[in-house]
């Protein structure tokens, strides 16, 4: 990492050309990744990642540039090409003088730990897929690991580090009856070091792809139509992620184009619905100490019963939006400028029964497993697929269905949500922005939205 | 920091030769790249940035072991990962790497925006937001709107001798207008790329007619309809899917396409061609130094051929059909398409829309990265369009998804465009014809 002085020779340099605010990020971190087919490693990588991205605000306008070359002199012309398209009388940089350092040590670093051992997690998982059903005709499993130092820094006299840890394994199965493939995933994954491996049970992941594997390849088509939908808990908060808090980041609503700008102390959800923003759950996926602006995370309660209580914001949406700054400021890697982002987000625990939502619901989906999806911000209309559903007759389970997806309008489904369970619990997904992709748990009770449009090839049950 | 990259990789396959290594290869990669956005006249994003990367491949024991690193300054400790990570793997396919070769003379692909300053680039955004505009009063405000350009250099140097380098260069301006009328909002999108890249004229109209073609949009009951599929969309599918027809993806039993080669795979109307020296991006040799070869890799609906590097190709008894890819410089070799496209038919875009009679054209699909699974082949995907009665257009269609299989819906190919059309430059390229399609399954209320 570089020096103060060099860091403030940079700011200054950036701040020179007329800007009123100038920040400097700087990462240097490594990761591991190994593939493993069928019991077999194919792959194994290392990466070193090392670069510095210069940051200049001024109003409502933003310039950056990035280097992977960090040497002063690279810095100072680094500021000067971001400075480019800023013109203006040079602003002040101040000393530092704020001390953010909230670097902490993994347990267990991933740099002492061999390459055996990884395939040993990856080799238990396999195996544990591979004994649920002779139908399981491929397994694939990776696994990742991350660990990096950033320094933030800006002209307002903030210096602060970090030291981001991260790992992951991911098992995918896939069921065959000769003629047909299906697919099941699992992606267990912790904010920690290798000490993560004591809380992730690589066998149980494994299973709980093959077992969805194995369920779809025997599952009829869903069929189509607009009904009762009920969504399991845990990564089944992807709704939460997609209908609703993407449209809440500060990179669509401050420049207007979200379907809930202006909604602030609003009824936006059904009043069972109280929605969450936390990046400070230790160890978690999708947790950060700082923000990418060196702002402290924190939790944020975007929708308490029902009514609009915050939006995420970042600093240059904090300057468009007169909203306070909140902790969210994210990007992938220095190749990106930081904006608003998610962390763990996810439905708060509500009082409903578990089993009454299904019993009551009469004819429906009973979404178990869900998959990724997406939204337009601007129209509120998302998409994401489920990877394993079943039809429900009579309020009653009538059998597994392949091929669903949800589609709807943010607005509408969660003024829609009609049950929300007491238990609550997370999943692990990567979220793609225009900051790039970051790290994100999204998470919920089982809930019932009482009407949503449910796509597939048409089956007929 | 700086340095001589050449000498360093020649330092490095050096350096892995003498800890023991049978063979090595540097893959380099240098990037310039340049993207200013405008809203309301002035600039609200600007970023530039200069970047390099370099992966090291190592073979012991005729294994491949990688380590990438953006941070050029500890060879011993980067020759250390790759040979850990080489005898970590434990698959015995082997991996060869591409001695010298000669390579195909490639046209330079047109480039509007080449040798234009900064300030006339961020005058040409400004002008694109302001032709958006002006297109229909019921636009009043761009959501987004971007010029981008980028140039990158790739470079591989191996113990076979292998010293091979290309230089690319991209450019594409996009917008995004926003259509209100009453309480309804839509959006539209589109780009123009490359050659094109300065036609800012043509990109507004097409942005803001598909944001009015949006308004007064609602869903359609769900059953099977006769489908229009626009060419845009077509080509957006095709990416999506084009994973199937990696040969390695097919040897790892990852593939719907397992076992199908010399099978028809589509209708006969349909040929699928991988051409690496297809005027929208051509290029002389893939990323692991195979000369370019052009091949058709459906033929009138058979499929003749999978996509092939070097260690597939081995593990099949074939050549490489110079589809070796890498996701990065240090990503471990896999298998990428090139210029990858439907061939184009015979009919005009309005003879299909007239064909099609009564049915959906469908103009946009959402949700790829989740709605689509490459290995069992199916897909469920939210979409948009317009529905359309006796070849007549009556209104605008969104909230509906449309289900099948990838290669159920090329067999249902009844017709094909002329009016092939290419998605935004990327690492690959893909592109599509309109097509006609017999019959789709669709949800909606």
């Amino acid at each position: 990492m570089i020096s103060e002085a060099t860091a403030q020779r940079a700011l200054e340099e950036a701040m020179r050309a007329g800007g009123d605010f100038a920040e400097l990020y700087m990462e240097d971190g490594e990761s591991h990744s190994i593939a493993m087919l069928q019991g077999v490693v194919e792959n194994a990588a290392y990466s070193r990642r090392h670069g510095a991205g210069i940051r200049i605000l001024k109003g409502s306008q933003s310039a950056y540039a990035y280097t992977v070359d960090t040497s002063e002199e690279a810095l100072l012309e680094t500021a000067r090409a971001a400075g480019a398209i800023i013109s203006g009388e040079g602003g002040r940089t101040q000393p530092f003088s704020v001390y953010r350092d909230v670097r902490q040590a993994p347990a267990q670093p991933f740099s002492g730990v061999e390459n055996a051992r990884r395939i040993a997690l990856l080799m238990e998982g396999t195996k544990a897929a591979q004994s649920v059903s002779p139908e399981i005709s491929r397994v694939s499993a990776g696994y990742f690991d991350t660990d990096k130092e950033v320094l933030i820094c800006n002209s307002e006299g903030l210096w602060a580090r970090d030291r981001r840890y991260r790992t992951r394994l991911s098992f995918d199965a896939v069921a065959s009856d000769g003629s047909e493939n299906q697919t099941g995933g699992e992606r267990p994954a912790y904010g920690m070091g290798y000490e993560a491996y004591e809380r992730i049970d690589a066998a149980e992941a494994g299973r709980t792809a093959a077992n969805t594997a194995v369920t779809m390849l025997h599952a009829p088509e869903c069929p189509a139509g607009h009904v009762p939908v009920v969504i399991d808990g845990g990564f089944g908060g992807v709704i939460l992620h997609e209908a609703c808090v993407h449209s809440l980041e500060a990179t669509s609503v401050a420049r207007g184009n979200s379907e809930f700008c202006g909604r602030l102390g609003q009824q936006i959800a059904s009043p069972i619905v109280t929605a969450v923003d936390d990046g400070t759950l230790p160890g978690e996926w999708g947790s950060i100490r700082i923000d990418d602006e060196g702002t402290p995370s924190r939790r944020n309660v975007l929708i308490e019963n029902g009514i609009l209580k915050s939006y995420l914001v970042d600093r240059l949406g904090a300057r468009l939006m007169n909203h306070p700054m909140t902790g969210s400021a994210r990007r992938q890697g220095y190749e990106y400028a930081p904006t608003s982002r998610m962390t763990n987000t996810f439905f708060a625990p509500g009082r409903d029964d578990e089993e009454e939502m299904i019993r009551t619901m009469g004819e429906g989906l009973y979404a178990a497993r869900m998959g990724g999806g997406s939204v337009n911000p601007l129209t509120g209309e998302f998409n994401f697929s489920v990877l394993e559903g079943y039809w429900v007759k009579d309020g009653r389970i009538f059998s597994p269905v392949r091929g669903a997806a949800l589609i709807g309008r943010g607005a509408e489904v969660l003024m829609r949500i009609d049950r929300i369970g007491r238990r609550m619990w997370m999943g692990h997904g990567m979220c793609g922005s225009r900051s790039g992709s970051v790290p994100t748990n999204v998470g919920q009770p089982r809930i019932r939205v009482s009407a949503m449009t449910v796509g597939g090839k048409g089956g007929s049950l | 920091m700086k340095r001589d990259m050449k000498a360093y990789a020649k330092e490095l396959l050096a350096l892995a030769k003498a800890k023991g290594c049978a063979g090595a290869e540097v893959c380099i990669t240098e990037n310039d790249e340049f993207s200013v956005g405008v809203l309301k006249g002035s600039v609200e994003e600007y970023s530039v940035s200069g970047s390099f990367a370099l992966g090291l491949r190592v073979q012991v024991e005729g294994r491949n072991g990688y380590a990438y690193t953006e941070a050029m300054e500890d060879g011993e400790r980067l020759v250390r990962e790759a040979m850990d990570n080489a005898r970590s793997v434990a698959s015995t396919d082997e991996h060869p790497m591409a001695g010298p070769a000669e390579y195909p003379e490639v046209p330079a692909k047109p480039n509007a925006l080449e040798g234009m300053s900064a300030g006339d680039r961020i005058e040409l955004c400004r002008a694109l937001e302001r032709a958006a505009l002006s297109k229909s009063p019921l636009v009043k405000r761009v959501a987004l709107c971007r010029v981008a350009a980028g140039r990158g250099r790739f470079c591989i140097y191996n113990t076979l001798g292998l010293e091979a380098e290309r230089e690319d260069g991209v450019s594409c301006c996009y917008v995004e207008p926003v259509a209100e009328r009453g309480q309804e909002v839509k959006d539209g999108f589109a780009f123009r790329a490359d050659g094109e890249a300065g036609d800012i004229e043509g990109c507004a109209k097409e942005a803001v007619e598909e944001a009015l073609n949006q308004l007064g949009a609602g869903p359609v009951s769900p059953g099977k309809y006769r489908v229009l599929l626009r060419n845009d969309a077509a080509a957006s599918l095709l990416a999506a899917f084009s994973g199937m027809f990696s040969a390695d993806a097919v040897q790892k039993g990852l593939s719907p396409l397992m076992g199908k080669e010399g099978q028809a795979v589509a209708s006969h109307l349909i040929t699928i061609v991988d051409d690496p020296m297809h005027p929208v991006s051509p290029t002389p040799f893939d990323d692991e130094g195979t000369p370019s070869v052009s091949k058709a890799v459906v033929d009138k609906g058979v499929l003749s051929t999978l996509l092939h590097n070097l260690k597939t190709a081995k593990k099949a008894g074939v050549k490489s059909t110079s589809n070796g890819g890498r996701g990065s410089a240090g990503s471990p070799v896999g298998v990428r398409p090139s210029n990858f496209y439907i061939r184009p038919g015979e009919e005009e875009f309005e003879a299909l829309k007239e064909r099609l009679g009564s049915g959906l054209l469908i103009t946009d699909f959402a949700g790829m990265h989740a709605g689509v699974n490459g290995v069992s082949g199916q897909f469920s995907l939210s979409c948009k369009g317009r529905l359309i009665e006796n070849g007549q257009d009556v209104r605008a269609v969104n909230e509906i998804t449309i289900g099948g299989s990838f290669t159920g819906l090329l067999a249902q190919v009844e017709a094909v465009g002329k009016d092939i059309r290419f998605s935004m430059p990327g690492g690959s390229c893909f592109g599509s014809p309109s097509l006609l399609i017999k019959e789709a399954a669709i949800s909606g209320k």
